[in-house]
């Protein structure tokens, strides 16, 4: 799996291409650690390219959004894991583990970013 | 029937579906149940993987499978420890995010994705998994396939191969799914208009679902949200097919 990431003025936006399977799970966690060690809170997950998700991604999804939503700015801005763009089959995996109710997803990374 | 042995590490889990596709292919299975049973396969050997060898402990998964009348057969065998599917509380879907632990997914989704999932342990066999996939038409009222991208005049007619395969064969209901498809010209119009009247011919079905809002447009436009019939889910069709 390939992570890319960039780093805008308030948000970090990770874009996931590839498979994100048992191999590449912990790739990403490091990933997301790295920023929260930062004291970087507010991501968005890019998933437009992301082939294939299995259940240690899922797992890894859940506890960090977990962690980011910790972390508070204000009483009313904190940390959080948002994701951007489903393909289909992501989407499908997301309806049948019911992660479609527990994230925030948006249509696009502009309105992910946008939303913090 | 064919089978691999392969090392139980993390890095075998691509050859493993690789394996997988290429037999879901030879049986055809369409599109959309050979990605779950990839799913299920993957799920399952990660389980042996990381909960059945200990640390440091070097062992194989052996993976065959069969057809069994209509049924694709897939049976994973490890000598890791003994595995009880009872042990593994079953995640609550509906719980929100606090509440919810984060484990437990990979045998839930092998349920989901199968018709059927089996453990069973023996001495001197060590774990054996089963989990069956109806193959065809059988596995519901349609048959489902998706077509990905942009429709134009040059692509509508590779996109539509298997779609025109599985008519000829005698395939009677068949619902396309548009979910991934992003533009839609007036020759991929015509291409699925020919199919939706060669399986009319046949007293088949001809469904379409999830298109995406430019993709409607171009049907709206033209009239045709008349002539197909348009669902909004999958759900939405397959339970419209008579």
């Amino acid at each position: 799996m390939e992570i890319t990431h960039k780093r805008l003025n308030r948000v970090d936006l990770l874009k996931l291409v590839g498979r994100l399977d048992a191999l590449h799970a912990p790739q990403l966690r490091t990933e997301i650690d790295r920023l929260f060690e930062q004291g970087r809170y507010r991501l968005v997950l890019d998933l437009a390219e992301l082939e294939y998700v299995a259940s240690p991604g899922l797992r890894v999804l859940i506890e960090a959004r977990k962690r980011a939503r910790e972390w508070k700015l204000t009483d009313i801005e904190g940390g959080d894991v948002r994701i951007a763009n489903l393909p289909p089959r992501i989407k499908e995996v997301f309806d049948l583990t019911g992660f479609t109710s527990l994230f925030e997803i948006f249509a696009d990374t502009t309105d992910a970013v946008g939303s913090y | 029937m064919d089978s691999i042995t392969i090392p139980a590490t993390l890095e075998s889990l691509a050859r493993i579906s690789d394996f997988i596709i290429d037999a879901t292919v030879r049986v055809g299975l369409d599109d959309h149940a050979a990605w779950q049973v990839q799913l299920a396969v993957d799920e399952a050997a990660t389980n042996i993987i990381q909960h059945g060898y200990g640390p440091g402990q070097v062992g194989d998964i052996e993976l065959s499978w069969r057809v069994d009348g209509v049924q694709f057969a897939i049976t994973l065998r490890d000598r890791g420890r003994r595995f009880s599917p009872a042990d593994v509380p079953a995640p609550n879907i509906s719980s929100p995010l606090e509440e919810r632990q984060p484990g437990g997914l990979g045998i839930y989704l092998m349920g989901r994705l199968m018709d059927s999932v089996r453990f069973e342990y023996d001495q001197q066999r060590g774990n054996t998994l089963t989990m069956t996939k109806r193959i065809g038409p059988a596995a519901g009222p349609a048959r489902i396939f998706e077509l990905h991208g942009r429709l134009d005049a040059v692509s509508t007619a590779a996109a539509l191969t298997q779609v025109r395969a599985a008519v000829s064969s005698g395939t009677r209901n068949i619902l396309l799914d548009l979910s991934d498809v992003t533009f839609m010209s007036s020759s991929g119009l015509r291409a699925l208009l020919l199919v939706r009247k060669d399986l009319i011919a046949n007293g088949g079905e001809f469904r379409l679902c999830e298109l995406q809002p430019q993709v409607y447009e171009v049907f709206a436009i033209t009239g045709f949200t008349q002539v197909f019939s348009i669902h909004q889910t999958r759900d939405d069709a397959m339970a419209a097919f008579g």
